[in-house]
């Protein structure tokens, strides 16, 4: 393998320690006591899943830090069916909308596209990705 | 000085990592050069538009031009890299700064990665293994589910767009085009986008050479050229990702040429995923919302129908070397332009558009776009 052209060699982009990079510093949003961590706008409100970020990108003001929801709507979703990183496939992806807060990516338990706006749940973290499970008549699957 | 494109030059695209990757952009500039009908030392700054690099390039590129001193840089905007070096030549020769601008936008992905780009482990999606195909499967499924679009809408843009590129003599894919029932039955790659709907990570190189005003009848007018960054992707906007950000760099050009979309006879446009074409033409104005991905279907976008969109063969069949790509859409549209584009060539051919967006960091509507508008003077 070493000798194909292309495979195994070091790039220019960061692949993480995943694959064989060497570890980075993780920018995922962070799952604290069942909450979603980030950061909020003292002045609009605006929820932003970051830690860091130096004021509101919406307004300016000033951000305290903040806990999210998890639970929230999908504004989409899709079943992965390539192998990335460490997963493999197939793996559902969705941007969820959490409820008051902002939108943020999670895994799915179950690899499904789901109809737009369906309630879904972070229940953890999977190897640091939120994971969502989704929420009918209240059950959660 | 009203900025004018003098020549353009590209590389063979395909995966090509026997190739140096200086041997590429020699190739791309060489043409463009005599293209331009100047001689090497007319040129009196370099810009590069490159994302894998690798780093240096643009020096190592110089080893065989003999232009030492002269001003250069390489920009990197994702995708749009190439255009936005070429954007950068634009405004130097419009305000004076330079008198003859040599633009390269290049990339060689074979050499990097063997399948899809792997994501930026720095990036919070990229972290979470969210795949670029993932990203615009995404944005896909949100519009198909939203404006009740069809796999089959879908699938006429890679059927048009491989169609195209037959003719293209340096496409990466020209063996044949698929039907839609074979765009459809490929594997799937990310729901709802299947492999014939992804385009072909690539090796290229394209040159551009930007002007002033030199009453040669083959320079083009750059009527605009308008590049902007991503704004953030927000959760209460109903724009599906990347959207925005195409639409306002088109908002932009169409105001500095004075011109409305019906009036654009031909463009290329970044059709990385079949659902960024229909989505691009969208915000470029071509149709209403919801209403792009009927374009490709009824023909309004065939290489004969009334707005003829990558009659190249797009990023589908050139292939994506990222930074080579915007400068490769340049170079169709120039060609179109001069009527010299033999089997691909357009009817009507007075006035194009290119647009490159590119896309990936997390949170932002996009990295970058530039929409560009040139016309035969
Ligand atoms: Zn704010």
């Amino acid at each position: 393998m070493a000798t194909e052209l292309g495979v195994g060699r070091p790039t220019k982009r960061r692949p993480g320690a995943a694959v064989g990079g060497l570890p980075v510093a993780d920018s995922r949003p962070s799952l604290v006591d069942g909450q979603v961590g980030g950061v909020r706008c003292t002045t609009c409100r605006y929820p932003v899943a970051q830690t860091g970020i130096p004021w509101c990108p919406a307004c300016y003001g000033p951000v305290e830090p903040a806990r999210f929801a998890a639970t929230g709507a999908a504004w989409s979703s899709t079943v992965v069916q390539i192998p990335v990183g460490t997963r493999r496939p197939p793996f559902g992806l969705a941007y969820l909308d959490l409820d008051d807060g902002p939108r943020v990516l999670v895994h799915l338990a179950e690899p499904t596209v789901l109809p737009l706006g369906a309630r879904l749940r972070i229940t953890g973290l999977d190897d640091g990705d939120l994971t969502a499970v989704t929420i009918e008549k209240g059950v959660e699957k | 000085m009203n900025p004018m494109l003098w020549g353009v030059g590209t590389s063979d695209y395909g995966l090509q990592p026997g190739t140096r990757v200086e041997v590429l952009c020699w190739t791309a500039i060489r043409e463009a050069v005599d293209d331009a009908g100047i001689t090497p030392a007319e040129i009196d700054a370099i810009i590069v538009g490159s994302v894998f690099g690798p780093p240096g390039v643009a020096t190592r590129v110089q080893r065989g031009l003999g232009l030492p001193g002269v001003p250069m840089w390489t920009v990197e905007n994702a995708c749009a890299s190439g255009t936005s070096a070429y954007h950068e030549a634009v405004q130097a020769v419009r305000q004076g700064r330079f008198g003859c601008v040599l633009v390269l936008g290049v990339d060689q992905m074979s050499t990097l990665f063997s399948g899809a780009i792997v994501p930026e482990a720095t990036d919070p999606e990229g972290a979470a293994s969210l795949p670029l195909p993932g990203l615009y499967a995404l944005q896909a499924q949100r519009y198909v589910q939203e404006f009740g679009v069809t796999p089959e809408q879908l699938a006429a843009v890679a059927v048009k767009n491989k169609r195209n590129g037959l003719d293209n003599p340096r496409a990466q894919l020209r063996k044949a085009a698929p039907t839609v029932e074979e765009v459809l039955a490929s594997r799937m790659i990310a729901e709802p986008l299947t492999f014939l709907q992804c385009c072909p990570t690539s090796d290229g190189a394209g040159a551009v050479i930007v002007g002033g005003e030199r009453g040669n009848p083959a320079d083009l007018r750059i009527e605009a050229s308008a590049m902007v960054s991503g704004a953030l992707w927000d959760h209460r906007s109903q724009d599906v990702w990347g959207y925005a950000s195409v639409a306002r760099a088109a908002e932009q050009a169409y105001a500095q040429a004075g011109r409305t979309p019906g009036e654009i006879d031909v463009l290329e446009v970044h059709d990385a995923f079949t659902i960024g074409e229909i989505l691009t033409l969208e915000a470029l104005g071509l149709a209403p919302r919801g209403k792009g991905a009927e374009l490709a279907p009824s023909g309004h976008t065939a290489r004969d129908g009334a707005q003829p969109v990558n009659p190249s063969g797009g990023l589908l069949s050139r292939g994506h070397p990222l930074g080579g790509t915007g400068t490769a859409q340049i170079a169709e549209i120039a060609c179109q332009l001069r009527g010299r584009a033999g089997d691909r060539q357009v009817a009507r051919h007075r006035v194009g558009l290119v647009e490159t967006m590119g896309g990936g960091a997390a949170g932002m509507d996009g990295n970058a776009c530039v929409v560009t508008i040139l016309s035969v003077p």
